[in-house]
């Protein structure tokens, strides 16, 4: 095999041209990590939501809490099955509000219970202030919406409805969906919006072993109508909110890296037609066709790989940035995080490799084949 | 910009020099084929450099057409006249039906439908598309700019409880003919209505729409026994487009106090109020458009540099024939700039002719159905790779035309 050092030699000697190869395909990597940090922090904001223990039901075929509603009497009928600990009747209204930059979007209203419902989400708390008190037509926003919504801090009112509510606290929902969501007491969002039903029921089983037992008693119960899935399951089917940004960054990914792999294509062609006679000279001195190919390929790979470190370092600035758009199976504003992991670079790098690859392999056949009496002839 | 005047005038001397009082096209006709000849001295260089900033320019073509088609959505002289009616607290809260006939007696107003958003699913909930039910003997005298393929497919659907009109793309898409009866699964609402396809609409943006009979969808759900007097959105056209301020002010005004609060705003408005929902798109769309412009800069930069320094030894040869230095950068720009411009060209028409044949809406979750890339966009696009190409070409060529004929002609095939 030909030694490493000669191509990291060559590499450094053509500096300007290596430079703007590795850039071009780092600008590729960037953009594709960061699409992707984008999609994965969407995705991740419903696959963190939901606890093993807890079933949502909601009314048959309708899809989201959102277009759930059934009577408040199917609680009873829930409350009393065996293997169910305990049970909280929510429903949930979507408002459109203003946000912050002066466009609107719609967010979503949990009327909830102020004692079974915290209960049974441990991962939220209260961060500021306090938790509504109920008949005070008080509510807790969370912070994210504290953030983009206009008129939605502590001290803040809200028109919601007929009425005038007051902002009393700021909900931490560590990052999950709950975190784009805004909470009242059951009753009075109920009574505000003239809905006497619940939209879901948050349904928290004994133990592990019960789950499955729960979920078929409810589904196979003929008294009432509804869908019911485990928590985690009914927001993990919501990540295909992501789906347009995942395709529209597939896309441009896709398109950009086949640009990237010409770029590298050419800038392989021309290292190999000046070092036209060092390839036939390297024949000459018994290396074998297959090493000169594995050592263009290797090197264009390196360039690459350059280029996809760079690339993951100039994605990581976008990590933590938030932003916001509408889940539309709840027609509600979701706001998530870009999300960069160790696994996305990974991938990221792996997707300049690839490039690299091929974008070496042709000028490598070239320089492979190159003929040696003719090679050691040419001038250049 | 210094370099700007200074290469001005080097290249004028130059032609002065040479040609008498030659003017740049003239410079242009004079050097077309040795510029020519310089882009096909290697050939699968600027074959690769072309097809490398035509993926760029395809992006930045598509991009730009699709912030355009969320932005602009489809106007007409008639949707111009059309508003929106809906609860002030938001979609998801709904009118009384009993608003309709209210608002009708406003001065100005020429027609009113309710317009019910269903949101069922067809088959699967990939197949999603926009659902509506309309007041069928109302809808043609509000959306006067869609059309069914025939005058009788119209009198049908207002005749047939049952009926409904499909968009001609929507029915491209599942493969729907007029008489087709097919059954939509309730998400938002439990009924399942099932439905006999009576027309197509083409028209005003209606091509990927579908209407049915708001009479048989409250018929279908009842509440407590009574049928549904309910509608999430009322759509009014006006008789004359000046009058929509002030009749959505009024009818604004008259439910201010109600329990159902009414928000009025104009289609555009609304329709827009969607892509908002959407997010910062058109920071999405700038960022990468950027980074890939950047991309380019690169491989314009990059594809001239390893040619410039292949030739210096022709450069030489060049000046020492008399040619000024403004005149070999001259000679060097265009080149690069022609290769960009095959790019562009190749890049932007490229993704006009490729959209037009491409169905995007199974893609786009219904978001998107076609795009139409314009030809001012392929116009922006070609002009961006001209830029891009020149600017990019700019420093190599300058050095290159700078260096002493001594030098240069010891440097070649460095």
């Amino acid at each position: 095999m030909i030694p490493i050092r000669y191509n990291l030699r060559s590499v450094v000697v053509r500096r300007v041209g290596t430079l703007m190869t590795v850039l071009g395909v780092g600008l590729t990597v960037a953009v594709f990590v960061s699409i992707l940090a984008m999609v994965h922090g969407l995705q991740n904001t419903f696959t963190d939501t939901g606890e093993p223990l807890n079933l949502i039901v909601i009314r048959q075929g309708s899809q989201s809490e959102t277009n759930s509603f059934f009577n408040r009497d199917i609680k009873g009928i829930i409350e009393t099955m065996p293997g169910v600990e305990s049970v909280a009747g929510e429903i949930v209204v979507v408002i459109n509000r203003t946000r912050v930059t002066g466009d609107t979007s719609n967010v979503m209203v949990r009327g909830v219970s102020a004692k079974s419902s915290m209960e049974l989400r441990p991962g939220i708390r209260i961060a500021e202030g306090r938790m509504f008190k109920p008949g005070l037509r008080e509510l807790v926003v969370s912070r994210a919406v504290s953030l983009r919504f206009k008129n939605a801090n502590i001290g803040d009112t809200m028109k919601i409805g007929r009425s005038t509510w007051n902002v009393v606290g700021i909900l931490d929902a560590s990052k999950s969906a709950h975190d784009s969501e805004i909470w009242g007491n059951y009753d009075e969002v109920a009574e505000e919006f003239e809905r006497p039903v619940y939209s879901s029921l948050l349904v928290r089983v004994n133990g592990a072993p019960d789950v499955a037992a729960v979920k078929d008693r409810i589904a196979g119960d003929r008294r009432v109508k509804l869908d019911v899935f485990s928590e985690k399951e009914y927001f993990a089917t919501q990540t295909s909110s992501a789906l347009p940004i995942q395709v529209l960054g597939y896309l441009v990914a896709i398109i950009m890296a086949i640009g990237s792999c010409f770029a590298v294509m050419n800038t392989m062609y021309a290292a190999t037609a000046y070092r036209t006679r060092e390839i036939a000279t390297l024949r000459v001195l018994g290396y074998r066709r297959f090493s000169i190919l594995v050592s263009f390929v290797f090197e264009s790979v390196l360039l690459a790989l350059c280029g996809g470190i760079a690339g993951c370092l100039m994605a990581l600035p976008v990590n933590g940035i938030t932003t916001g758009t509408t889940n539309f199976t709840s027609f509600s504003e979701v706001v998530f995080q870009f999300r960069i992991t160790p696994g996305l670079m990974i991938e990221g790098i792996l997707f300049a490799v690839i490039m690299g690859g091929i974008g070496g392999f042709l000028p490598g056949i070239r320089a492979a084949f190159t003929p040696i009496v003719r090679a050691l002839r040419t001038e250049v | 910009m210094n370099t700007r005047i200074h290469t001005t005038s080097v290249l004028q001397n130059a032609g002065l020099r040479l040609w008498g009082r030659a003017g740049y096209s003239n410079l242009l006709m004079k050097f077309a084929n040795f510029i020519l000849r310089n882009t096909l001295r290697n050939k699968r260089r600027t074959v690769l450099t072309i097809l490398s900033i035509s993926m760029s320019l395809f992006l930045i073509s598509t991009l730009r057409t699709l912030l355009d088609s969320l932005e602009n959505p489809t106007t007409t002289p008639e949707s111009a006249k059309r508003v929106v009616i809906r609860h002030a607290t938001g979609l998801a809260n709904l009118l009384p039906i009993a608003y309709r006939e209210q608002i009708a007696r406003i001065p100005g107003v020429d027609a009113i439908t309710s317009s019910q958003w269903f949101g069922g699913i067809y088959k699967d909930p990939a197949n999603f598309f926009a659902q509506f039910a309309v007041d069928a003997d109302r809808f043609f005298d509000v959306y006067g700019d869609f059309h069914t393929e025939t005058p009788e497919q119209e009198a049908t659907f207002i005749k047939d409880r049952t009926g409904a009109l499909a968009g001609v793309g929507l029915a491209k898409r599942f493969g729907w003919h007029v008489g087709d009866r097919i059954t939509l699964k309730g998400a938002i609402f439990p009924v399942d209505p099932e439905l006999t396809i009576d027309g197509l609409l083409d028209g005003g943006g209606s091509d990927s729409n579908f209407y049915f009979h708001m009479d048989y969808f409250s018929e279908l759900f009842r509440v407590n026994g009574n049928a549904f007097n309910q509608a999430g959105t009322f759509v009014l056209k006006a008789k004359n487009a000046d009058d929509l301020p002030a009749i959505s002010e009024n009818v604004d005004a008259m439910y201010e106090n109600s329990t159902a609060p009414t928000k009025t705003e104009s289609e555009a408005a609304f329709i827009l109020g969607f892509v908002s929902m959407l997010g910062n798109v058109r920071l999405l769309m700038v960022s990468i458009s950027t980074v890939v412009l950047f991309t380019v800069i690169l491989v314009a930069a990059n594809t001239m540099a390893m040619s410039i320094r292949e030739r210096t030894g022709e450069i030489a040869i060049l000046k020492t024939l008399g040619f000024a230095p403004g005149l070999i950068l001259y000679i060097m720009v265009a080149e690069s700039m022609a290769i960009a411009l095959a790019g562009g060209l190749l890049g932007s028409l490229g993704s006009r002719y490729l959209y037009r044949s491409l169905d995007l809406g199974p893609w786009s979750g219904g978001f998107v159905q076609q795009l139409d890339v314009r030809w001012n966009t392929v116009l922006l696009s070609v002009g961006i790779a001209l830029a891009v190409a020149m600017f990019s070409t700019l420093i190599p060529a300058y050095n290159a035309s700078r260096l002493s004929i001594a030098v240069a002609i010891r440097r070649r095939g460095e």
